[in-house]
């Protein structure tokens, strides 16, 4: 295996949330940030699925939005196929890797301009990157990536509108390909979708994956959806990875404390009447995290240290529980 | 199932008359019947009638555009003949709904306090300042911490679980026989869901009243329900204690929405789908409305309405070829 094809060092993004500066003067009160991601370092390798799963507000979608390039990174720094994401001196090449990195976002209600007809929609990234010359030639193309995501070449002629969200979802995936992108960052790509819905999507997102080799970067809160679809999965909690593991081995043998509790909080089909950690408590307010390990105030194995120090990510867990002690089973 | 079920359903039919002339038929011939103190579970998927099944409970379908037919027996009465004085003297009292969104559904201009107080004072009478410590007491029955403060806070100060929390204390301010969830848990994350779903066990217990819980989430289902009734198109395709419907499904959309849930437990190479999309409820088909997507299709399918009947005992289906597993072996 050569050098991943994306790679993460110490991603960092703070947002000011102060009070407007005229309030702050009159009112009282002082700059106040919030620090949505710390830390984050992960790889992701050719033709795999990285998953991060996490909470609402556990800056999973913010990470997302800095691997594309959205959303420039207050530190750290995002290399894909060996470009800087940051790096002003690299614009150039960054412009022409631009084309192979796509995103497919949560909502597909709102992610299709409702006033362009679907082969206005999916022909936009042909067209931006000059891929296709000829308008019969173009139209072909929306033909085809149409039939490939399980829509009908004919339906390039419609509006979004009279589309369900499952099929809205399918043409978000063929405008995801029109730029034949390697890199897909798919946010909450299913969370808007029924579940029998959301397993055709799951189904067409694999065998387009084993298609194309394409690599994906996946955003979910529902951890089943990631299980089914991750090879390596990130657990995020108050913006940090606290624990990176091949999807298989995290799902059997969790070890943060964390992921443990998040995986006995789904609800079971199975009813095998598993043990399970209670939930306890709240995420905490982001913007005044306790001091040490964010996660100190629900853990069962909290000791002094984990509420002085940050613990660091070592051999895929962030925990000083796990890291310095035996764990008890 | 006891003597006298708590609320009887006997051929709900509700239809919409459109603007545009159009009729929408949401609802057909549904029959159900909840227990005291058990927990029925409605599931399906967006558009199938299981909100709309509950509002036409709760009398809350507007008057112009929706057709109703049938009967809704609760205590003796019919909820649907009934004035609507008396209707809204049950409504918040004897009968309590919490909804999926909790902020929509929660007054942001006024404290959560008054929100509480307002239902009591409405239903129960007495002193203002009585109904303030039931209000706190009710606080604390779903574990809000310092409820004594909390009392006065505005939504917006409170988290999405909390919002929820505040929802479940509304609902049970009067000491409701009958509980309609619809979606509780569904904005909400899955430690918290867990937490709302061990909340909504732990009350049940202590007060004996009757849930009817409305979820898309089979998962939600298996964990709290005792009875379980699948919608399809408007119709009640199956109903069965929960455990029987997760192991011997005898409807084939039952079969199709089990196998389309991603699995915590193991990884599948290809979730099952089905396959197509539900009908357009304005024009429904004549016969079984699963049909067009189901792989067991008979002709005698398309000509006739199947009638719900019983599989075994207590387990109805709607389908002419249940038993289904003669079909597979």
């Amino acid at each position: 295996m050569s050098a991943p094809f994306v790679q993460a060092t110490n991603l960092r993004r703070v947002f000011d949330v102060s009070k407007p500066w005229l309030n702050r003067v009159l009112e009282g009160g002082h700059l106040e940030y919030l620090k949505a991601v710390d830390h984050v370092t992960f790889d992701i390798r050719k033709g795999e699925t990285f998953a991060l799963v996490g909470e609402s507000g556990s800056g999973k979608t913010t990470v997302a939005r800095m691997v594309v390039g959205l959303l420039p990174p207050s530190a750290g720094d995002v290399l894909i196929d060996g470009v800087s994401m940051t790096d002003p001196r690299q614009a150039l090449a960054r412009r022409r890797l631009r084309r192979r990195i796509q995103m497919i976002f949560q909502d597909p209600y709102a992610s299709l301009n409702p006033r362009f007809r679907v082969d206005a929609i999916i022909s936009e990234p042909i067209r931006a990157f000059d891929l296709i010359q000829g308008e019969r030639d173009i139209q072909a193309r929306v033909g085809e990536l149409l039939s490939l995501v399980g829509l009908h070449p004919d339906d390039r002629l419609k509006y979004p509108h009279e589309f369900s969200g499952g099929q809205r979802q399918r043409i978000a995936i063929a405008r995801a390909l029109a730029s034949d992108a390697e890199f897909i960052v798919c946010d909450e790509p299913t969370s808007a979708l029924d579940v029998s819905v959301q397993a055709q999507i799951l189904n067409l997102m694999r065998d387009l994956q084993d298609k194309f080799g394409l690599t994906y970067m996946f955003i979910s809160h529902n951890l089943a959806v990631v299980r089914h679809m991750a090879s390596r999965v990130g657990v995020m909690y108050l913006g940090r990875i606290v624990e990176i593991a091949e999807g298989r081995e995290l799902f059997a043998n969790p070890r943060m404390p964390y992921t443990k509790m998040l995986l006995g909080a789904v609800p079971d089909l199975a009813m095998s009447g598993r043990q399970r950690i209670p939930v306890k408590g709240e995420i905490p307010n982001p913007i005044n995290p306790p001091p040490g390990c964010a996660f100190n105030p629900r853990c069962p194995l909290a000791f002094d240290l984990c509420r002085r120090e940050t613990p660091e990510l070592i051999d895929g867990v962030a925990c000083h529980a796990v890291n310095t002690a035996p764990v008890p089973a | 199932m006891s003597a006298s079920p708590l609320i009887e359903i006997k051929d709900l039919r509700i239809r919409f008359h459109g603007d545009d002339g159009r009729i929408t038929y949401a609802v057909d011939s549904v029959d159900l019947s909840v227990a005291n103190g058990a927990t029925l579970g409605l599931v399906g998927e967006s558009g199938c009638g299981k909100s709309v099944t509950s509002l036409a409970i709760m009398g809350l379908l507007p008057k112009q555009s929706a057709e109703i037919s049938g009967a809704i027996r609760f205590g003796g009465f019919d909820l649907l003949t009934m004035p609507d004085q008396t209707l809204r003297d049950l409504r918040g009292n004897r009968l309590a709904m919490i909804f999926q969104e909790p902020m929509t559904s929660l007054n942001p201009s006024f404290t959560i306090g008054d929100q509480i107080i307002e239902t009591i004072l409405r239903h129960r009478g007495g002193s203002r300042k009585s109904a303030r410590e039931r209000a706190i007491e009710l606080l604390r029955r779903v574990h809000i911490p310092s409820p004594e403060r909390r009392i006065d806070d505005y939504p917006h100060k409170l988290s999405g679980g909390m919002r929820q929390r505040v929802m479940i204390a509304m609902a049970l301010a009067c000491d409701p026989r009958l509980l309609i969830a619809d979606e509780p848990t569904t904005a909400l994350d899955v430690t918290l869901q867990a937490q709302i779903l061990e909340l909504m066990r732990e009350l049940k217990a202590a007060s004996g009243a009757a849930i009817i819980l409305i979820t898309h989430d089979l998962g939600v289902v298996a964990e709290v329900c005792d009875e379980v009734a699948v919608m399809y198109a408007g119709e009640i395709v199956e109903r069965a204690p929960v455990d029987e419907l997760f192991s011997a499904p005898q409807h084939p959309y039952t079969v199709g929405l089990l196998g389309s849930i991603p699995r915590l437990d193991y990884r599948a190479e290809q979730l099952a789908t089905i396959e197509g999309m539900v009908p357009n409820m304005a024009q429904p088909p004549a016969g079984c409305r699963f049909a067009a997507r189901c792989p067991f299709v008979l002709d005698a399918c398309t000509r006739a309405s199947p009638p719900l009947v019983e599989v075994s005992v207590g387990h109805l289906s709607r389908c002419i070829r249940a038993p289904l597993e003669l079909l597979v072996s």
